[in-house]
């Protein structure tokens, strides 16, 4: 098999005792971010990549750290939704639901043992699906031309839309804004600066680790301070994790269903996290009718969402190593670090560069089993991470990323640039737009330029080009059933709004 | 963050999206009509301004659509909040300005005392947490990582 032979080449990548260190690192890292109310993967991951470019790692080892920490994030999330009833970030908002009641009634070591193992299994269900299904697509892929990737590119930005919560036109226009920031600076193709406004310091454009981290990470502290009611908070008693370990067992069905559904949202491109652990938790809930005590602290309602997110935060990876479309904000935070070290995701980085890919993958093997690892018996101390401080915390997380930007450039421009991104992020927030759109278009802006400008020199300037091949169209109606889906979704969720 | 035990209060039809709407559609009016001045070279049958205007006319039509039918809008958090929120772009601000020109161990320690002051803390918090962030950071960069920090003027060697 060549599948099962690349990927033994991936293990013995992955298994280099730096990159092993790294996945550790990484997956501790990950967990008390994760676990930190506010700060989730996107977050995270975002306020890591400074750092990791002045580790001065190599791609492979930097992107194995990085995904140890969107793991290891994913695994953290449900810590706080559980015990403090706060989700970390949003994928993880399905878990407080039956986790929170869990550890109300004194079960929330129970619960974030079964949520340990919930996740473990979904998240390698998913490394297996990535395994199995990311060279499929590429096989696919492969065909592809520019007008084959301009209309994938076209149905990232369709499908973002719906599930992104809340409004289908806001997501669109924040799409369209990145798009648009995107094309500031000098275009590479004919060396006209564009929106540059003689404006030296941005002529080489928009550097998206500097909007990355001001959209997330500067806006996050500035709606931090919007409330001061953080002071207190409930103590509660952690307790074994280790009963978690039998009453999951009970849970293998909900699990495996679980991870199934996550996986598959996952790897619809703009879908992600959140409607993998949002389906998984609705769909199981009708599945068990009446038998289940849903909402009250059932088990199995920790159980359904965790496999849920953590295998569609798998899944996410497969469009984006595999066709370079980030599936999730995360995702497109791991893409932009790729495009910084002149990487570009695609069928050809599987041929011409399979130690990242397979190194990659075999390293999210080994980080899902640390982390399980970690999570069973260390889960008390993560929990203490609740326990600090949010003066502690918050300035903290300014700082690294402040410093982490300005050492990146040593350019007080940049960090400028980050608080005006940072409040840009904050008015949109507070306006319900989505921000993760804005680092798509940004991020994917000069790919899908460049990819229309080389469909068109082909034409010879006919834009019929861009519909013209079997596959293309077959996107754009995929494009189209997705956007529909979404709307469905969307309606979905304002329904579930009310019942609430 | 998200909201725990109670949604964020919002406004339907808020005013706060027809503002916004309005503003994008003059940018998005401003981009198409600035994208002209972009020079399309020779030989090239897209030129540098075709794309911005693509993304500039479902811009100007979504926003439009945002001006008839706005949505929902979070509301605007109070005068106090206001202005820790404020304060924390001043402080952000002046210590991007001051990291050069005094170096990065006083900017630094006293931009962190600000923000952990502002994050709620009292004086006596503050001024030890900001030491311990401070060298942390200071001993994370200049030893672990080998990256130089701007150093006090007068001071380096």
């Amino acid at each position: 098999m060549d599948i099962l032979s690349s990927l033994a080449h991936g293990f013995t990548v992955a298994i280099e005792p730096q990159h092993l260190f790294l996945v550790l690192i990484g997956c501790i890292i990950g967990t008390l971010i994760g676990a930190l109310p506010g700060l989730g993967p996107v977050n995270g991951v975002a306020l890591m990549i400074p750092l990791t470019f002045n580790f001065g790692l190599a791609p492979t080892a930097a992107l194995i750290l990085l995904v140890s920490i969107y793991y290891g994030c994913m695994y953290g999330g449900r810590i706080s939704s559980i015990l403090l009833n706060i989700p970390g970030d949003e994928p993880a908002m399905m878990t407080t639901l039956d986790g929170y009641p869990m550890a109300l009634k004194g079960r929330g070591g129970e619960a974030l043992g079964i949520s340990a193992v919930a996740s473990f299994v979904g998240a390698t269900i998913a490394t297996v699906g990535l395994t199995l299904f990311a060279p499929l697509l590429v096989g696919f892929a492969i065909r592809f031309g520019p007008a084959e990737y301009f209309a994938l590119f076209l149905l990232a930005f369709a499908t973002i839309g719906g599930v992104t919560s809340g409004s289908f036109t806001k997501s669109f226009i924040a799409a369209c804004i990145g798009l648009l920031l995107g094309t500031v600076g000098i275009d590479p193709v004919s060396s006209v600066p564009r929106y540059t406004f003689g404006w030296y310091e941005i002529y080489s454009g928009i550097d998206f680790i500097v909007a990355l981290v001001g959209l997330f990470a500067i806006s996050e502290c500035l709606f931090f301070l919007e409330d001061t009611r953080h002071g207190s908070k409930p103590r509660i008693q952690v307790g074994s994790a280790i009963p978690g370990m039998k009453s999951s067992l009970r849970c293998g069905p909900t699990i495996g269903r679980g991870s199934l559904i996550g996986f598959i949202s996952g790897v619809l491109p703009g879908a992600g996290a959140s409607l993998g652990s949002f389906l998984a938790y609705v769909l199981e809930k009708r599945w068990l009718g009446r038998k289940g005590d849903f909402g009250k602290g059932d088990p199995r309602g920790v159980a359904a969402p965790e496999a849920g997110n953590n295998a569609a935060a798998g899944g996410a990876l497969i469009p984006m190593l595999s066709l370079g479309i980030p599936g999730s904000g995360t995702t497109a935070v791991l893409l932009a670090v790729l495009l910084t070290m002149n990487i570009t995701p695609g069928p050809l980085l599987f041929e011409q560069q399979p130690d990242i890919v397979w190194g990659l993958v075999a390293a999210l093997f080994i980080g899902n089993i640390m982390l399980l690892i970690l999570n069973i018996p260390l889960v008390g101390l993560f929990a203490r991470v609740l326990q600090a401080p949010p003066w502690f915390l918050m300035p903290m997380v300014v700082l690294v990323a402040f410093v982490g930007i300005y050492s990146l450039s040593n350019s007080a421009f940049d960090l400028y640039m980050m608080l005006a991104f940072g409040v840009l992020g904050y008015i949109m927030r507070k306006l319900e737009f989505p921000t993760v759109p804005v680092v798509l278009g940004l991020l994917l802006g000069g790919q899908m330029e460049f990819n229309l400008r080389r469909a068109m020199a082909i034409s010879g300037g006919d834009w019929s080009i861009l519909w013209s091949s079997g596959i293309s169209i077959g996107i754009y109606a995929f494009a189209g059933i997705l956007m529909i889906a979404g709307l469905v979704y969307g309606l979905l969720v304002n329904q579930r709004g009310k019942l609430r | 963050m998200i909201g725990a035990d109670t949604p964020p209060p919002r406004e339907h039809a808020a005013v706060g999206d027809r503002i916004v709407g309005i503003l994008l559609a003059v940018i998005a009016a401003g981009a198409w009509w600035h994208s002209h001045t972009f020079v399309t070279g020779f030989m090239h049958t897209v030129g540098p301004g075709a794309f911005p205007r693509l993304v500039s006319i479902p811009l100007g039509l979504l926003s439009v659509y945002l001006i008839v039918r706005p949505g929902f809008n979070q509301r605007w958090p109070e005068h106090s909040a206001l202005l820790r929120q404020f304060g924390l772009l001043v402080v952000l601000g002046a210590y991007a300005a001051l990291l050069e020109p005094w170096g990065f161990l006083p900017a630094t320690l006293l931009a962190t005392t600000m923000l952990v002051r502002l994050f709620g803390a009292n004086w006596k918090q503050a001024m030890g947490s900001s030491a311990l962030l401070t060298v942390a950071l200071y001993l994370l960069f200049e030893f672990a990582l080998g990256i130089p920090l701007p150093d006090i003027p007068g001071m380096s060697d």
